[in-house]
């Protein structure tokens, strides 16, 4: 039995109510006897037993078109439970590494193992568990919203009742029974991510969730998709917004002229490129000897003075100390800023070579 | 693969059905299903009507001999045009990435795409000439059911031929235009080139002219005319509609003794298999 705390779409009264996982409850408002449908977060889909072993496994993935290799020999593997960035410039090989791995078009070489079922012999199987968001979402334009989420419904063998849910819950209430054709952008994108969840997959691909959304809408696929990874859902994610990847993701995934040249966490990618966090202090009067102590301390890679501000280069659990060591000799600090290296000049150095 | 799985995969699932009722509705949403009834309903009472030359409504089986000629160009125009973007036009757009990241088989989406098509198509046929057919039926009173069953059943037939030819060409190239192209090549082609092709050979062989004039033509000729989709459709329904195979008598002569009713059904359904079966072979190894 799980709780949870309900907004009335109407009248904004908030109650909580209780139910079982992935179960679906028609409410009344207490408040304006508005009626309406809502579905408690289904069971867990990733076992904690089974965090850590491999959703998505890669294998030498090669692809050639015209004879230029689109992907060359590429190997990652996405682990069950996290949320893995993909990350690479234009052209480089992410959206064909993405078709190969959910069967649109077929490798050269290289094998794709989804939870140690290939794809090619299992197609049907291993698809029920997959959603996935286009980076072009398109629908049927002459049906409505809700006549196409139906379609998708059954096609994966999906309780229809989740339509209607996931439609309001994606801000599309109003828009159900509306022809595809007449949505924005923005609209369209948001139905896509609808689609995409629909039937509770394990594993979702996402290309490009955010494009063509207003800041809101951002933010708001955002925290679903950590509240989708939060219910255990494996989430693979190729963006070139990277704040929005540094911000959700576990481990990425770096490609570059169709070559993976990284994957790893992004504190272990920084610490490969030596790029530190800048500990930035202004003080009232910088002595010899607070340049010193901080040189000393073991973690600190470098010391910049210019006239009051002291760039401190450093690993991120020695800027505590830092500040310590000055405190203890008695120096007075006016400002303090931290400067954390950013995802993108993690990628930038990484697809170097791409330019 | 085994055999036994390739066979399977051609039992309609129920995705192949849920795909063919989403070609359906959304003809239906399109307004193409109402379009096409109506204008099959038009042509009929048009045909009828002003065919008898001011004598009012002619008998059913009339009406057919005088429609022959228009459904022989309509019916493969319309079913290529509804077909030749079902695959190519997904892709294009993009809807076909995610279809396929579905649970569901290419072969499926081709037999569902061919049976929905093919539904529209026989809607329309079935909405448009038979609500056309009772009309004249209920004003010449003298009505024969069955003549007009098989001209119904045997237009759709001959419709989803054209569905396939058209699945074949959304499967084969990768640009809806250059799709387009070939529906409209292909219906050329058997509307005009494949008789133009045939007779031209046919006198080119023969020693003089004049003895294709006065003897008609060899038999050869007749058994590579009988397997033009449309010429297969035309004798059937000569063959089985006695207005339109008497008024084929006056004018063409008799068909060779090779004509038969199953014959020309089994060569329809040829055509009809093997394109389904290409367009399958072809979008099965297709990238994305």
């Amino acid at each position: 039995m799980i709780e949870k705390k309900v907004k009335c779409p109407s009248c904004g009264f908030e109650t909580m109510i209780q139910g079982e996982p992935g179960e679906s409850k028609i409410l009344v408002c207490p408040n304006c006897d508005k009626k309406g449908m809502f579905q408690f977060p289904g069971p867990k889909r990733t076992l904690e037993n089974e965090k850590g072993l491999s959703m998505l496994s890669v294998t030498s993935l090669t692809k050639t078109f015209n004879g230029k290799k689109a992907v060359n020999n590429a190997s990652f593997s996405v682990k069950k439970g996290e949320i893995f960035g993909f990350l690479g410039p234009n052209g480089a090989g992410k959206t064909t590494t993405i078709k190969a791995v959910l069967g649109l078009l077929f490798a050269d070489e290289g094998r794709i193992l989804i939870e140690d079922k290939n794809l090619m012999t299992d197609e049907k199987h291993v698809k029920e568990h997959i959603g996935y968001l286009p980076e072009k979402v398109a629908f049927y334009e002459n049906l409505t919203a809700l006549q196409n989420l139906e379609f998708y419904a059954e096609m994966k063998q999906a309780d229809k009742a989740q339509c209607r849910i996931l439609l309001k819950e994606f801000g599309l209430g109003d828009a159900v029974n509306q022809k595809v054709g007449t949505f924005s952008k923005g609209m369209n994108q948001r139905l896509g991510m609808a689609r995409a969840i629909l039937g509770d997959p394990s594993f979702l691909i996402l290309d490009e969730p955010s494009s063509g959304l207003d800041p809101r809408g951002v933010v708001f696929i955002r925290e679903k998709i950590k509240e989708l990874n939060d219910q255990g859902v494996t989430i693979f994610i190729s963006s070139h917004i990277l704040s929005e990847i540094q911000a959700i993701c576990h481990r990425v995934g770096i490609i570059n002229k169709g070559s993976i040249v990284a994957v790893d966490d992004i504190e272990n990618l920084q610490n490969r490129l030596q790029l530190q966090p800048k500990l930035v202090l202004t003080l009232d009067n910088v002595k010899k000897e607070f340049v010193t102590a901080v040189e000393g301390i073991d973690e600190v890679s470098s010391v910049k003075q210019n006239n009051k501000v002291l760039e401190v280069f450093c690993k991120k659990k020695a800027k505590a100390q830092v500040i310590l060591t000055l405190a203890k000799k008695k120096a007075t600090i006016l400002d303090i800023q931290t400067m954390d290296p950013s995802l993108e000049e993690v990628f930038m150095r990484f697809t170097e070579a791409g330019d | 693969m085994n055999l036994a799985d390739n066979l399977q995969a051609f039992i309609p699932s129920k995705s192949v059905l849920y795909i063919a009722k989403k070609e359906v509705m959304d003809n239906i949403r399109s307004r193409w299903v109402i379009v096409m009834s109506f204008i099959f309903a038009l042509l009929t009472f048009v045909v009828s009507y002003f065919g008898s030359f001011g004598e009012g409504w002619q008998s059913l089986g009339l009406t057919i001999a005088g429609m022959m000629s228009l459904v022989q160009f309509l019916i493969p125009i319309i079913a290529l045009i509804l077909s030749y973007g079902a695959i190519v036009g997904e892709i294009e757009r993009g809807s076909m990435s995610a279809f396929l990241s579905l649970p569901v088989k290419r072969v499926e989406i081709i037999l569902g795409k061919f049976i929905g098509l093919s539904s529209v198509l026989g809607i329309s046929v079935l909405v448009g000439f038979g609500v056309a057919g009772i009309i004249i039926g209920i004003n010449v009173g003298e009505i024969n059911i069955g003549e007009y069953i098989v001209f119904l059943l045997t237009s759709i037939l001959l419709g989803m031929v054209f569905v396939c030819l058209g699945l074949f060409a959304s499967s084969f190239f990768k640009r809806r235009s250059t799709a387009m192209g070939m529906s409209i090549f292909l219906w050329f082609f058997f509307t005009m080139i494949w008789s133009i092709i045939t007779s031209g050979i046919a006198i080119m062989v023969s020693d003089d002219f004049t003895s294709v004039i006065s003897e008609g033509f060899p038999d050869w000729y007749y058994a590579v005319e009988m397997i033009n989709p449309l010429s297969a459709f035309n004798s059937l329904v000569s063959l089985n509609v006695e207005s339109v195979s008497s008024m084929g008598q006056e004018f063409l002569g008799s068909y060779p003794d090779f004509y038969t009713t199953p014959l020309l059904t089994v060569i329809l359904l040829v055509w009809l298999t093997v394109f389904l079966v290409l367009s399958v072979l072809i979008f099965k190894n297709r990238d994305l």
